[in-house]
């Protein structure tokens, strides 16, 4: 049996029976759902949400059913200025030929109440304008010369689910892999030490790059155990969540063509990172230190993340998918939306990472076979 | 087992200064020397931890430096930190090291079946090591150490963490293998242990060798060897 095998199985009983790795990979399918569902509940009620405008003030006919319609709730308010700093959400002062609007942009509930009453007033004034027209013997159609007509190429309720996965699912998958293999890349190398059986280890005949080979298959396969428990959970969860739209396509789920790239670039990332935490950890002298070392490396990672976030469209060029970790979100992104492989940026994705791979396996070898493992200690 | 003129630096310390001594089979050699002398960095030297900056070192026949894997593939060591896999049970301990020692897969069960009863480990082998007592751990440790029969065994002060039972367990194992035809170093500052167990010793002081010899002649006409061992580091 060779040693990477040993070790490797060795490391698994001995992770599957650690808590804190059980307990990381129970947390991860449990805490995405809970997201999940804290979003949905959360989106749900500001949609429906009734919101509350302090008017002064004659109503125009007609304009407070409209209002009620949309769920915004008229209560009088003497000084519509004054009330709507707290009071209520917005305040109007209703005058003849003009609706002065107050508001506190700082609130989310103004804003919310805000747009509401712009598009109400604007379907007002369009349906009044429409029945002087009318009653004037004219067409209402003049007012709109040019009608637009919009031919969606893809359903906006899978637009709206891709755009959704797009962000999340990468995240999820780079969040997962780091912190599911986590602790076991701590407890296998700066463990090892602090327990003191490292040099027990090292004193076999087994080649050190063997020992390592066995040590990052084993952080490899329980991160990829946490991603999958993770992105399962996230799925099972997206399952009983509906959208707007017709029965059988109102749920989000991924592409055919997204599924084999999120399984090679979860491969890819998560060799990587395995490498990366197992030198990070051979250079620690206990836990605690191996901790210190691996934490800042989850904020350097999840920042190429959230780029999709915070820049929805950005498409960059060839070059950056030399960036490790971006690169695979951009890569996971491209699939998810456009449903298609790029195959060139694939091909960048995978140099890059293995890469990254094979530059943080040499360096957890070196760190590995030199004399300051033992004499540090 | 030779070593020949051994230097060794960590640092700025200059830790082994040109020491040299041999050991043979069938004999317990005992590697005496106050705390800093270069006892450990001299063993693990031996079991190729350790480059020596100079000297050689040769275990039956093997060369440190040349083949360090033949060398740990017949050398056995046992220490002080008697550091064991919590989350395995001590058979489960004692089988990995085995596997990595290239104990052939049909002889696993077999060999470690039969380390657990020679050190009497029968009563705890299955319990998590997590849940040891230190003597019982340091059992382990003896076991995985011996699990591939190696022909040398270096036990380096595996008593300091123990209490009077399990000291003695292991002073008697090292005289049972001394028995089977092993060669024992036995590195140790305990010098009631060092003269009644070893035939020859080292005493090393400040990386250099100051007494080698039988036990009786280097302790001479002192009362005991500690009286020696104080005199010869300049205590006394």
């Amino acid at each position: 049996m060779g040693a990477a095998w040993i070790v490797y199985r060795k490391e698994m009983i001995e992770i599957l029976r650690d808590r804190r790795t059980l307990i990381a990979i129970g947390l991860a399918a449990l805490v995405t759902p809970i997201v999940l569902g804290v979003i949905s509940q959360v989106a749900t009620k500001t949609a429906t949400q009734a919101y509350t405008i302090g008017y002064a003030g004659e109503i125009p006919t007609g304009l407070d059913i409209l209002l009620r319609a949309t769920n915004l709730k008229l209560v009088p308010a003497a000084d519509p200025a004054a009330a709507a700093k707290q009071q209520v959400d917005i305040g109007v002062v209703f005058k003849s030929g003009e609706v002065d609007v107050y508001f506190d942009p700082s609130r989310q509930s103004a804003q919310i109440a805000e747009t509401r009453l712009q598009t109400v007033l604007g379907q007002y004034d369009a349906a009044q304008a429409a029945a002087a027209l009318r009653s004037k013997g004219i067409d209402p159609g003049i007012l709109t010369p040019l009608q637009l007509v919009g031919h969606p190429l893809s359903s906006p309720v899978q637009a709206a689910s891709n755009a959704f996965l797009s962000f999340f699912l990468p995240y999820i998958l780079i969040t997962m892999i780091l912190t599911g293999g986590f602790s076991a890349a701590i407890d296998s190398t700066a463990g090892e030490r602090e327990r003191k059986t490292l040099e027990s280890l090292l004193l076999t005949p087994a080649p050190r790059s063997r020992v390592l080979i066995g040590k990052i298959a084993a952080v490899t396969s329980i991160s990829l155990i946490a991603a999958v428990a993770a992105i399962g959970s996230m799925f099972l969860a997206l399952s009983q969540i509906a959208l707007p739209g017709p029965p059988g396509s109102n749920h989000i789920s991924l592409s055919p063509v997204a599924v084999p790239v999120m399984v090679w670039v979860a491969l890819l990332i998560a060799v990587g990172f395995s490498s990366v935490t197992v030198a990070l950890g051979t250079l620690a002298k206990s836990f605690r230190q191996g901790q210190a070392y691996v934490t800042p490396l989850y904020f350097i990672t999840i920042f190429p993340a959230s780029i999709i976030l915070f820049i929805p469209d950005f498409n960059p060029n060839l070059a950056y998918y030399l960036i490790p970790i971006l690169n695979a979100v951009l890569v996971l992104r491209d699939a998810i939306v456009h449903n298609a492989v790029e195959w060139p940026n694939l091909v960048v994705t995978t140099i890059s990472l293995f890469a990254t791979g094979a530059l943080s396996w040499f360096a957890a070898l070196r760190l590995f076979t030199r004399e300051g493992l033992l004499t540090r200690s | 087992m030779a070593v020949e003129r051994l230097g060794k630096t960590l640092g700025k310390n200059q830790v082994l200064r040109g020491i040299s001594f041999q050991a043979q089979h069938g004999e317990i050699f005992g590697l005496l020397g106050p705390n800093g002398a270069g006892k450990t960095t001299t063993l693990r030297i031996i079991c190729t931890l350790l480059s020596p900056d100079s000297g050689t070192v040769e275990v039956v026949g093997f060369d440190t430096r040349t083949a360090p894997e033949e060398v740990r593939r017949r050398i056995g060591v046992v220490t002080a930190d008697i550091g064991v896999y919590p989350r395995l049970s001590a058979r489960e301990n004692i089988a990995y090291f085995a596997q990595l020692s290239e104990v052939p897969d049909r002889e696993l069960r077999r060999r470690v079946d039969a380390v657990i009863e020679r050190l009497d480990m029968g009563s705890f082998a299955d319990q998590r090591a997590e849940s040891l007592s230190s003597g019982q751990r340091q059992k382990v440790a003896i076991a995985r150490a011996i699990i591939h029969d190696p022909q040398v065994l270096m036990f380096d002060e595996p008593t300091s963490n123990l209490d009077v039972l399990a000291s003695r367990e292991v002073r008697e194992f090292m005289v049972e293998s001394k028995g089977r035809g092993k060669c024992v170093i036995f590195s140790t500052h305990v010098m009631h242990d060092a003269e009644r167990l070893c035939d020859r010793i080292t005493i090393l002081h400040e990386g250099r060798v100051v007494a080698s010899g039988p036990t009786a002649e280097v302790r001479g006409n002192r009362r005991e060897l500690e009286d020696a061992f104080l005199e010869l580091v300049g205590v006394a």
